[in-house]
């Protein structure tokens, strides 16, 4: 049986890398023995993926891995069990089973939720303007650094879909990520740093939050675990 | 209070912060109860080193099991953090609970090697204590030393207020119980060091007096009024009933051994000439398969690892090895748990050993010749053939590895260029094997690649070596040069020492208290984990010897015989003449046989120290067809 589930990574663990956490996900696994299925070869292990890495540093409230397992076992024994051998900081908040050719989540999953501390340069009065002058824009422009590879000018604002300022200093924004068009979170604020002519600040990935991963269609946000953007023909539990 | 908390946000600016967060699956954090006794563990190397010791590991789990004690742990900061901390005016921590040392009773380090002594002095510091003994107070917290060097520790043993000789076990929590029964009672630091210094295997270096001769050599090593004038080492007697924990921690990161681990022995008495360890930890003392099979089944479900790992100083040589193997493989292969052996022996049994272990996941072999010759393995008593060896390599390759590491030192005594030649006539044999079995090997198979890993004998404290002077650096210099050159062929990979390096250790290895100076000199210099080669410069630590006005070659030459060593009041059990014989014999080529499996040599440890060879089965272990 192939499972989905929803779990967050927060307080101390947002130091952790993406390889890190899978393999505390697989240690817990076994430590809450879990019938998982292994891949076969030389070097053996757990057939388990995730969505979106999440950089180091950065706190996510809704992301994603999918499993296979050898045999049917109740969600919520799944959810218990595994979650008493996690180590705080991780917690599973909802399993759902999906089916074994579900598309995979970094396939599916194109748009994310962004939460900043803003700081800005002085007191600002007008924030809202601030946002919807940026937002309203039909091109912002911003080089993106690439490692090992030359510079390159993107264009964001097809890929900001949306923004809202949700306690004076607390901004959320949802951009796009994966495969078809991402826009890293820092890139947002460095274009607003731009825009602003240095007014909103620059901070730390650690002032940044993930809200959640989702499947964003016909302008409308789904949970990857939502039946509307999952194949149908998966047994009730 | 948790000085963490302060720079929470800011570990994102250092490189691995997830060193410095804890938080650990089974990490154990105890109330912060005022009557309990704090102990805070300090491993000077940075966390995937220190995670990695087994030592530590067992310490952590035997204080925190007492009701009164807290332990916690803190390893090196990084550069990076060290420099952040000093930039926010704030001291090291604890991984636990975030706290600085002035709220613990005892800071205690464990000691693994030489390179790594100025990172005690870095955390010292930054826990805001003075470096020397004499020079903190009353209200510091006590601070203890112990771990494998305590062969000769004096180059830092005015640092410590007290360093424990041995394996602590047995004696660890009645120290820090009467240490802090005494402190309570309102001694002075003084009386209550002269009063631990009766628990066995306590030294307390301040009271010892150390006399030098006008030529730098020792002219007495005197204990004050009514102190024991030596330290005798302790030791677990019964390794089989001795603590081992089972809920180790489990780390996020990539640590230096990312599994579990069990010990399957303690102590080798193959008897190398150059080996520290084989002196230390003697006598060997196993563990009943019986005992490790409940362990292991113990530690993976605690900790959820897929790999475990059998250790000792020679693990292929454990009595009940081929059993336990056996019954590891056939319980867990449906587990995808794979085994590891720690250490191999060169032969034959022990690839049909690696064989059976790596059923479940295939990882390299390595096999530690020492020596390219005859003569000069037997100098150093390294019973190792040829014959062993390419059978070995052999029956390797032909069970389908395509990589082998081999293991040599040069720079060993008696040493001349025809042991060099040995080291590249074995190197180029063994990847002839290698390459005629690919030939008519039907199914594919890598190229064969042949690791060649030197590195350079340092004269150890001792060890039957500890008269020989170091060799000379324009030889060793010459010696990698000739290695350099003849290992050559496509397929051998060959690495070696820093030569500075080497020479460095060996100073260290063989000191005596006058370095201390000249460790802090470099240390305010800049030098930090030496024993990495990024930060290591040769430069820093000259200058400091000529402030210090002291000559590096004096320490790195020939001892007499009845010269006074620096480690001399520390006992390890030994029979005095044991050594010398022993040294005796490696100028004649002479062998010595493990005493597990032929007669006592007469190191009379099991006497003085009052053990047992603790074996389970009686036979040295051979292949069988």
């Amino acid at each position: 049986m192939f499972i989905r589930a929803e779990y967050e990574k927060k307080d101390q663990l947002k130091y952790i890398s993406h390889l890190e956490l899978m393999n505390t996900f697989r240690r817990s696994f076994r430590r809450a023995k879990l019938p998982v299925k292994y891949s076969q070869g030389y070097n053996p292990h757990i057939i388990f993926s995730m969505s979106q890495p999440l950089p180091v540093g950065m706190i996510g409230f809704q992301e994603y891995f999918d499993l296979e397992l050898n045999q049917r076992i109740a969600f919520d024994l799944i959810k218990t069990e595994v979650n008493k051998k996690l180590p705080s900081g991780l917690k599973i908040k909802e399993i759902i089973e999906i089916h074994e050719k579900e598309k995979s989540l970094q396939a599916v999953v194109n748009t994310a939720i962004y939460q900043y501390e803003m700081e800005f340069d002085k007191v600002q009065k007008d924030k809202d303007k601030l946002l919807k002058n940026f937002l309203n824009k039909e091109k912002i422009e911003i080089t993106r650094f690439r490692r090992n590879k030359d510079d390159r000018k993107i264009d964001l604002a097809p890929m900001i879909h949306d923004g809202k300022i949700v306690d004076d200093d607390i901004w959320e924004f949802i951009i796009s990520t994966g495969s078809s068009g991402n826009v890293r979170p820092q890139e947002v604020l460095r274009a607003l740093n731009i825009e602003t002519k240095g007014l909103i600040k620059k901070v730390p990935l650690v002032k940044i939050k993930r809200i959640g991963l989702f499947v964003r269609k016909d302008n409308k946000l789904y949970k990857p675990i939502n039946s509307e953007v999952l194949k149908k023909e998966v047994k009730e539990n | 209070m948790n000085v963490r908390d302060k720079i929470y946000d800011r570990l994102i600016e250092v490189s691995n912060p997830e060193r410095y967060i804890g938080n650990e699956y089974n990490i154990i954090k105890k109330d912060w109860d005022k009557d309990k006794i704090k102990v805070l563990t300090a491993f000077p190397d940075v966390y995937e080193i220190g995670m990695s010791h087994l030592g530590l590991k067992i310490i952590y789990h035997l204080l925190n099991k007492e009701d009164n004690i807290i332990c916690e742990r803190t390893y090196s900061p990084w550069p990076d953090l060290e420099k952040l901390l000093r930039n926010e005016k704030l001291p090291i921590f604890s991984l636990e609970s975030g706290r600085s040392v002035d709220e613990f009773d005892i800071l205690a380090f464990t000691l693994q090697y030489e390179m790594s002594y100025t990172n005690i002095l870095t955390i010292l510091d930054l826990a805001g204590l003075s470096f020397y003994s004499s020079d903190r107070g009353e209200n510091d917290p006590l601070v203890i030393g112990g771990g494998s060097i305590v062969s000769n520790i004096e180059p830092v043993a005015l640092f410590f207020d007290l360093i424990f000789i041995g394996e602590a076990e047995n004696h660890i929590v009645e120290i820090i119980n009467k240490y802090n029964k005494l402190k309570n009672n309102g001694l002075t630091k003084n009386e209550i060091l002269t009063r631990l210094s009766d628990i066995p295997g306590v030294y307390v270096p301040s009271l010892y007096n150390i006399k030098y001769t006008d030529n730098g050599t020792i002219k007495s090593i005197n204990s004050k009024d009514n102190i024991k004038p030596k330290i005798k080492r302790q030791l677990v007697s019964n390794l089989d009933e001795s603590f081992y924990p089972e809920d180790f921690l489990v780390p996020y990161m990539d640590i230096v051994h990312d599994r579990a681990t069990v010990e399957v022995s303690r102590g080798c008495t193959k008897g190398c000439r150059f080996c520290s360890a084989g002196i230390t930890y003697r006598p060997v003392r196993e563990r009943k398969k019986d005992t490790l099979l409940k362990q292991i089944d113990n530690i993976l479900d605690s900790t959820g690892y897929d790999e475990i790992s059998l250790t000792s100083l020679s693990t292929v040589d454990h009595t009940e090895i081929q059993d336990l193997v056996q019954k590891l493989t056939a319980k867990y292969e449906k587990d995808n748990v794979s085994v590891s052996l720690s250490s191999l022996r060169v032969d034959k049994f022990s690839v049909e050993l690696a064989k059976e272990v790596q059923k479940v996941r295939k990882t390299g072999l390595t096999f530690a010749p020492e020596a390219g010759t005859e003569r000069l393995r037997k100098v150093i008593n390294k019973g190792v053939s040829e014959k062993n060896l390419y059978e070995a390599c052999e029956a390797a390759f032909n069970e389908g590895w395509s990589t082998v590491k081999l293991y040599f030192m040069i720079g060993l005594p008696t040493e001349t260029n025809e042991d060099l030649q040995g080291i590249v006539d074995m190197v180029n044999k063994v990847l002839e094997i290698g390459n005629e079995i690919r030939k008519d090997n039907k199914k594919s198979m890598k190229p064969i690649r042949i690791n060649v890993s030197v590195s350079t004998f340092i004269p150890k404290a001792s060890t039957p070596f500890q008269w020989e002077p170091m060799v000379d650096k324009v030889d060793l210099i010459e010696k990698i040069k000739f290695l350099r050159n003849k290992l050559n062929k496509k397929g051998i990979n060959f690495s070696w020492n820093d030569e500075n390096l080497s020479l460095l250790e060996s100073i260290f290895s063989r000191g005596d208290r006058r370095l201390s100076d000249v460790l802090i000199t470099a240390w305010e210099k800049g030098a930090r984990f030496d024993g990495w080669g990024d930060f290591f410069d040769i430069n820093t630590w000259l200058e400091s010897f000529r402030e210090n006005n002291i000559n590096p070659d004096f320490y790195l030459r020939r001892r007499d015989k009845d010269e006074i060593l620096p480690w001399d009041h520390i006992d390890l059990g030994l029979n005095p003449k044991f050594l010398l014989n022993e040294y005796n014999k490696a100028l004649k080529n002479e062998n010595t046989s493990d005493c597990r499996f032929a007669n006592c040599k007469g190191c009379n440890i099991c006497i003085n120290l009052d053990v047992d060879l603790d074996i389970i089965g009686n036979d040295y272990n051979v292949y069988k067809s």
